[in-house]
Protein backbone atom coordinates (compact mmCIF):
# COMPACT_ATOMS: atom_id res chain seq x y z
CA UNK A 1 0.00 0.00 0.00
CA UNK A 2 3.16 2.37 0.65
CA UNK A 3 4.31 1.53 -2.36
CA UNK A 4 1.35 2.39 -4.33
CA UNK A 5 0.96 5.55 -2.39
CA UNK A 6 4.44 6.61 -3.16
CA UNK A 7 4.08 6.08 -6.66
CA UNK A 8 0.55 7.58 -6.93
CA UNK A 9 2.07 10.71 -5.04
CA UNK A 10 5.28 10.54 -7.11
CA UNK A 11 3.41 10.64 -10.57
CA UNK A 12 0.41 12.76 -9.47
CA UNK A 13 -0.25 13.20 -6.25
CA UNK A 14 -4.13 14.64 -6.93
CA UNK A 15 -6.94 12.36 -7.04
CA UNK A 16 -9.45 14.65 -9.23
CA UNK A 17 -6.13 14.91 -11.70
CA UNK A 18 -6.24 11.52 -11.99
CA UNK A 19 -9.51 10.63 -11.97
CA UNK A 20 -10.29 13.57 -15.01
CA UNK A 21 -7.40 12.12 -17.34
CA UNK A 22 -8.45 8.17 -16.77
CA UNK A 23 -11.81 9.26 -17.97
CA UNK A 24 -10.71 10.57 -21.27
CA UNK A 25 -8.68 7.85 -21.63
CA UNK A 26 -11.44 5.71 -21.26
CA UNK A 27 -13.61 7.81 -23.25
CA UNK A 28 -11.00 7.79 -26.21
CA UNK A 29 -10.19 4.14 -26.13
CA UNK A 30 -14.31 3.51 -26.05
CA UNK A 31 -14.52 6.33 -29.45
CA UNK A 32 -11.94 3.86 -30.99
CA UNK A 33 -12.35 0.26 -30.34
CA UNK A 34 -16.26 0.55 -30.37
CA UNK A 35 -17.98 0.13 -34.05
CA UNK A 36 -21.06 2.35 -32.84
CA UNK A 37 -18.93 5.05 -31.76
CA UNK A 38 -16.85 5.38 -34.77
CA UNK A 39 -18.57 8.49 -36.25
CA UNK A 40 -17.59 10.67 -32.93
CA UNK A 41 -13.39 9.84 -33.93
CA UNK A 42 -13.30 13.42 -35.74
CA UNK A 43 -14.32 14.78 -32.25
CA UNK A 44 -11.83 12.73 -30.01
CA UNK A 45 -9.13 15.90 -30.71
CA UNK A 46 -11.11 18.73 -29.59
CA UNK A 47 -12.56 16.42 -26.49
CA UNK A 48 -9.51 15.26 -25.39
CA UNK A 49 -8.43 19.24 -25.17
CA UNK A 50 -11.38 20.24 -23.30
CA UNK A 51 -11.68 17.18 -20.85
CA UNK A 52 -7.89 18.29 -19.63
CA UNK A 53 -8.56 21.88 -19.48
CA UNK A 54 -11.87 20.51 -17.21
CA UNK A 55 -9.54 18.63 -15.14
CA UNK A 56 -7.44 22.05 -14.71
CA UNK A 57 -10.15 23.92 -13.74
CA UNK A 58 -11.83 21.15 -11.13
CA UNK A 59 -8.49 20.21 -9.59
CA UNK A 60 -7.76 24.33 -8.91
CA UNK A 61 -11.11 24.86 -8.21
CA UNK A 62 -11.04 22.05 -5.16
CA UNK A 63 -8.12 23.69 -4.04
CA UNK A 64 -9.48 27.28 -4.08
CA UNK A 65 -12.58 26.29 -2.42
CA UNK A 66 -11.42 23.94 0.09
CA UNK A 67 -12.55 24.35 3.76
CA UNK A 68 -9.45 23.36 4.91
CA UNK A 69 -7.50 26.55 3.68
CA UNK B 1 19.64 16.63 -31.55
CA UNK B 2 15.90 16.80 -30.60
CA UNK B 3 16.14 20.86 -29.48
CA UNK B 4 12.28 21.03 -27.93
CA UNK B 5 12.81 17.82 -26.22
CA UNK B 6 16.47 19.07 -25.14
CA UNK B 7 15.26 22.34 -23.98
CA UNK B 8 12.15 21.03 -21.73
CA UNK B 9 14.15 18.61 -20.21
CA UNK B 10 16.25 21.56 -19.22
CA UNK B 11 14.25 23.40 -17.30
CA UNK B 12 12.36 20.47 -15.83
CA UNK B 13 16.13 19.09 -14.57
CA UNK B 14 17.36 23.14 -13.57
CA UNK B 15 14.48 22.98 -10.88
CA UNK B 16 14.96 19.67 -9.86
CA UNK B 17 18.53 20.42 -9.69
CA UNK B 18 18.16 23.41 -7.94
CA UNK B 19 16.36 22.11 -4.68
CA UNK B 20 19.06 19.25 -4.70
CA UNK B 21 21.91 21.62 -4.78
CA UNK B 22 20.28 23.06 -1.53
CA UNK B 23 20.73 19.91 0.49
CA UNK B 24 24.28 18.93 -1.19
CA UNK B 25 25.21 22.26 -0.45
CA UNK B 26 23.98 22.24 3.55
CA UNK B 27 25.49 18.68 3.91
CA UNK B 28 28.70 20.05 2.36
CA UNK B 29 29.28 23.33 4.69
CA UNK B 30 27.85 21.87 8.31
CA UNK B 31 29.12 18.01 7.47
CA UNK B 32 32.21 18.03 5.06
CA UNK B 33 32.07 18.06 1.08
CA UNK B 34 33.61 14.77 0.70
CA UNK B 35 30.51 13.25 1.94
CA UNK B 36 27.97 15.47 0.10
CA UNK B 37 29.62 14.93 -2.68
CA UNK B 38 30.27 11.55 -2.78
CA UNK B 39 26.68 10.90 -2.11
CA UNK B 40 25.56 12.96 -4.88
CA UNK B 41 27.56 11.15 -7.20
CA UNK B 42 26.32 7.88 -6.15
CA UNK B 43 23.27 8.97 -6.99
CA UNK B 44 23.80 10.63 -10.34
CA UNK B 45 25.06 6.80 -11.07
CA UNK B 46 22.05 5.24 -9.72
CA UNK B 47 20.02 7.56 -12.02
CA UNK B 48 22.32 7.02 -15.12
CA UNK B 49 21.93 3.17 -14.70
CA UNK B 50 17.73 3.83 -14.63
CA UNK B 51 17.77 5.92 -17.69
CA UNK B 52 20.01 4.00 -19.49
CA UNK B 53 18.33 0.51 -18.66
CA UNK B 54 14.81 1.75 -18.41
CA UNK B 55 15.40 3.98 -21.60
CA UNK B 56 16.81 1.29 -23.34
CA UNK B 57 14.13 -1.86 -22.63
CA UNK B 58 11.29 0.82 -23.70
CA UNK B 59 12.70 1.69 -27.10
CA UNK B 60 13.62 -2.03 -27.71
CA UNK B 61 10.55 -3.70 -26.50
CA UNK B 62 7.22 -1.69 -26.84
CA UNK B 63 5.59 -0.51 -29.89
CA UNK B 64 5.67 3.06 -30.92
CA UNK B 65 1.53 3.65 -30.53
CA UNK B 66 1.42 1.87 -27.27
CA UNK B 67 4.35 3.69 -26.08
CA UNK B 68 2.37 7.22 -27.03
CA UNK B 69 -0.85 5.92 -25.17
CA UNK B 70 1.00 5.27 -21.85
CA UNK B 71 3.60 7.57 -21.57
CA UNK B 72 0.69 10.59 -23.69
CA UNK B 73 -1.17 9.59 -20.38
CA UNK B 74 1.51 10.06 -17.70
CA UNK B 75 3.40 12.91 -18.95
CA UNK B 76 -0.18 14.42 -18.79
CA UNK B 77 -0.31 13.58 -15.29
CA UNK B 78 2.83 15.00 -14.56
CA UNK B 79 2.52 18.25 -16.08
CA UNK B 80 -0.66 18.87 -15.13
CA UNK B 81 0.23 18.55 -11.22
CA UNK B 82 3.15 20.87 -12.12
CA UNK B 83 1.24 23.22 -14.11
CA UNK B 84 -1.08 23.56 -11.01
CA UNK B 85 1.17 23.71 -8.79
CA UNK B 86 2.70 26.81 -10.64
CA UNK B 87 -0.68 28.57 -10.87
CA UNK B 88 -1.31 27.73 -7.40
CA UNK B 89 1.69 29.83 -6.17
CA UNK B 90 1.54 32.38 -8.78
CA UNK B 91 -1.98 33.23 -7.57
CA UNK B 92 -1.11 33.05 -3.76
CA UNK B 93 -2.69 29.88 -3.02
CA UNK B 94 0.58 27.90 -2.15
CA UNK B 95 3.65 28.92 -0.79
CA UNK B 96 6.56 29.65 -2.77
CA UNK B 97 9.45 27.61 -2.77
CA UNK B 98 11.88 28.89 -0.30
CA UNK B 99 15.42 27.36 -0.65
CA UNK B 100 16.99 29.49 2.22
CA UNK B 101 14.50 28.38 4.80
CA UNK B 102 15.52 24.68 3.28
CA UNK B 103 18.88 25.66 3.67
CA UNK B 104 18.57 26.55 7.52
CA UNK B 105 16.16 24.18 8.33
CA UNK B 106 18.25 21.44 7.22
CA UNK B 107 21.42 22.76 8.64
CA UNK B 108 19.58 23.22 12.16
CA UNK B 109 19.13 19.65 11.75
CA UNK B 110 22.31 18.51 11.35
CA UNK B 111 23.69 20.52 13.94
CA UNK B 112 21.33 18.94 16.57
CA UNK B 113 22.65 15.62 15.30
CA UNK B 114 25.92 16.86 17.28
CA UNK B 115 29.51 15.20 16.81
CA UNK B 116 30.08 16.36 13.50
CA UNK B 117 33.58 18.32 12.51
CA UNK B 118 33.31 20.41 9.45
CA UNK B 119 36.70 20.60 8.66
CA UNK B 120 37.35 16.96 8.85
CA UNK B 121 37.29 15.06 5.71
CA UNK B 122 36.16 11.68 7.16
CA UNK B 123 33.93 9.89 5.30
CA UNK B 124 30.73 10.55 7.57
CA UNK B 125 27.40 8.05 6.47
CA UNK B 126 24.60 10.45 7.32
CA UNK B 127 26.11 13.36 5.61
CA UNK B 128 26.63 10.44 2.27
CA UNK B 129 22.49 9.17 2.81
CA UNK B 130 21.43 12.26 3.05
CA UNK B 131 22.99 13.83 -0.05
CA UNK B 132 22.13 10.22 -1.87
CA UNK B 133 18.91 10.44 -1.05
CA UNK B 134 18.08 14.09 -1.53
CA UNK B 135 19.84 14.27 -5.04
CA UNK B 136 18.18 10.30 -5.94
CA UNK B 137 14.57 11.58 -4.91
CA UNK B 138 14.62 15.34 -7.09
CA UNK B 139 16.60 13.37 -9.30
CA UNK B 140 13.91 10.59 -10.43
CA UNK B 141 11.77 13.32 -11.61
CA UNK B 142 14.34 14.38 -13.86
CA UNK B 143 15.17 10.87 -14.97
CA UNK B 144 10.81 10.38 -15.33
CA UNK B 145 10.65 13.58 -17.51
CA UNK B 146 14.30 11.98 -19.73
CA UNK B 147 12.71 8.69 -20.29
CA UNK B 148 8.83 9.74 -21.12
CA UNK B 149 9.68 12.59 -23.25
CA UNK B 150 12.57 11.47 -25.19
CA UNK B 151 10.69 8.18 -26.16
CA UNK B 152 8.04 9.56 -27.05
CA UNK B 153 9.23 12.45 -28.75
CA UNK B 154 10.68 9.80 -31.95
CA UNK B 155 9.41 10.51 -35.16
CA UNK B 156 9.68 8.06 -38.15
CA UNK B 157 12.43 9.57 -39.30
CA UNK B 158 14.43 10.57 -35.73
CA UNK B 159 15.52 7.59 -33.82
CA UNK B 160 14.12 6.84 -30.16
CA UNK B 161 17.50 6.24 -28.71
CA UNK B 162 17.93 9.78 -30.45
CA UNK B 163 14.87 11.44 -28.29
CA UNK B 164 16.50 10.21 -25.14
CA UNK B 165 20.11 11.39 -25.66
CA UNK B 166 18.75 14.73 -26.37
CA UNK B 167 16.53 14.98 -23.07
CA UNK B 168 19.78 13.29 -21.10
CA UNK B 169 22.31 15.95 -22.79
CA UNK B 170 19.46 18.76 -21.61
CA UNK B 171 19.43 17.40 -18.39
CA UNK B 172 23.19 17.28 -18.06
CA UNK B 173 23.21 20.82 -19.43
CA UNK B 174 21.39 21.87 -16.20
CA UNK B 175 23.10 20.14 -13.70
CA UNK B 176 26.73 21.13 -14.53
CA UNK B 177 25.12 24.59 -14.94
CA UNK B 178 23.60 24.41 -11.48
CA UNK B 179 26.84 22.87 -9.57
CA UNK B 180 29.08 25.23 -11.63
CA UNK B 181 27.23 28.78 -10.25
CA UNK B 182 26.40 26.96 -7.06
CA UNK B 183 30.31 26.17 -6.44
CA UNK B 184 30.86 29.90 -7.52
CA UNK B 185 28.26 31.27 -5.36
CA UNK B 186 28.37 28.66 -2.58
CA UNK B 187 24.83 29.81 -1.13
CA UNK B 188 21.19 28.73 -1.83
CA UNK B 189 20.53 29.17 -5.29
CA UNK B 190 17.16 31.31 -3.88
CA UNK B 191 16.92 33.58 -6.95
CA UNK B 192 16.39 30.84 -9.49
CA UNK B 193 12.93 31.64 -10.65
CA UNK B 194 11.90 27.77 -9.51
CA UNK B 195 7.98 28.44 -10.44
CA UNK B 196 8.47 30.34 -13.97
CA UNK B 197 10.16 27.47 -14.66
CA UNK B 198 8.04 24.78 -13.09
CA UNK B 199 5.16 26.60 -15.05
CA UNK B 200 6.67 26.49 -18.33
CA UNK B 201 7.63 22.62 -17.90
CA UNK B 202 4.45 22.32 -16.59
CA UNK B 203 2.76 23.56 -20.16
CA UNK B 204 5.02 21.45 -22.10
CA UNK B 205 4.70 18.34 -20.78
CA UNK B 206 0.57 19.07 -20.74
CA UNK B 207 0.73 20.34 -24.29
CA UNK B 208 3.26 16.59 -25.75
CA UNK B 209 1.46 14.87 -23.19
CA UNK B 210 -1.96 15.88 -24.80
CA UNK B 211 -0.11 15.50 -28.72
CA UNK B 212 1.00 12.03 -28.32
CA UNK B 213 -2.03 10.63 -26.26
CA UNK B 214 -3.97 11.53 -29.47
CA UNK B 215 -1.82 10.20 -31.71
CA UNK B 216 -1.99 7.14 -29.50
CA UNK B 217 -5.49 6.73 -30.10
CA UNK B 218 -5.24 7.81 -33.81
CA UNK B 219 -6.34 11.53 -33.41
CA UNK B 220 -5.19 13.41 -36.92
CA UNK B 221 -4.53 16.56 -35.49
CA UNK B 222 -5.08 19.58 -37.83
CA UNK B 223 -1.85 21.51 -39.04
CA UNK B 224 0.19 18.15 -38.19
CA UNK B 225 3.02 18.68 -35.73
CA UNK B 226 2.23 22.41 -35.98
CA UNK B 227 -0.89 22.34 -33.87
CA UNK B 228 1.74 21.66 -30.81
CA UNK B 229 2.18 25.31 -30.81
CA UNK B 230 -1.37 26.08 -30.79
CA UNK B 231 -1.75 23.06 -27.82
CA UNK B 232 1.11 25.31 -25.85
CA UNK B 233 -1.31 28.81 -27.08
CA UNK B 234 -4.35 27.34 -25.58
CA UNK B 235 -2.82 26.05 -22.42
CA UNK B 236 -1.14 28.92 -21.74
CA UNK B 237 -4.06 31.66 -22.38
CA UNK B 238 -5.93 28.97 -19.93
CA UNK B 239 -3.45 28.76 -17.24
CA UNK B 240 -3.23 33.11 -17.41
CA UNK B 241 -6.66 33.31 -17.55
CA UNK B 242 -7.29 30.76 -14.49
CA UNK B 243 -4.25 32.75 -12.32
CA UNK B 244 -6.78 35.91 -12.49
CA UNK B 245 -9.27 34.23 -11.61
CA UNK B 246 -8.03 32.51 -8.44
CA UNK B 247 -6.18 35.82 -7.26
CA UNK B 248 -9.09 37.42 -7.55
CA UNK B 249 -11.02 34.14 -5.55
CA UNK B 250 -8.06 35.05 -3.15
CA UNK B 251 -8.86 38.68 -2.66
CA UNK B 252 -12.23 37.77 -2.31
CA UNK B 253 -11.71 35.25 0.30
CA UNK B 254 -9.53 37.67 2.60
CA UNK B 255 -12.11 40.58 2.53
CA UNK B 256 -14.67 38.13 3.43
CA UNK B 257 -12.35 36.80 6.40
CA UNK B 258 -11.84 41.18 7.62
CA UNK B 259 -15.49 40.79 7.16
CA UNK B 260 -16.34 38.14 10.09
CA UNK B 261 -14.14 39.27 12.14
CA UNK B 262 -15.93 40.74 15.50
CA UNK B 263 -15.78 44.82 15.60
CA UNK B 264 -13.42 46.08 18.58
CA UNK B 265 -15.36 46.89 21.70
CA UNK B 266 -15.06 50.10 23.54
CA UNK B 267 -12.61 49.18 25.85
CA UNK B 268 -10.43 47.55 23.55
CA UNK B 269 -10.21 50.46 21.64
CA UNK B 270 -9.67 52.40 24.52
CA UNK B 271 -6.85 49.98 25.59
CA UNK B 272 -5.25 50.93 21.90
CA UNK B 273 -5.68 54.59 22.24
CA UNK B 274 -3.44 54.29 25.52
Amino acid sequence: MKVIKAIYNFIVGDMVILIGVALAVTVLALINNVGVLAPLKSFSGPFLVIAVLASLVATLSREAFSSQR
Amino acid sequence: MQWVVAIAAFFASAVEFVEAFTIVLVVGVTVNWRSALLGALAAAATLALLVATLGTALVQWVPLDVLRTVIGTLLLLFGLKWLKNAILRYAGLKARHDEQAIYEETQAQLRARGGVDATSSRFDLFGFLLSYKSVLLEGLEVAFIVITFGVSAATSTVSRSSGIASAALGALAAGLLVILVGALVRVPLANVPENTLKFVVGIMLTTFGTFWLGEGFGVVWPLSDAFILILAAIYLGASFLLTVWLKRVKKQQRAQEIGNQPAPTAEQTKEVMQ
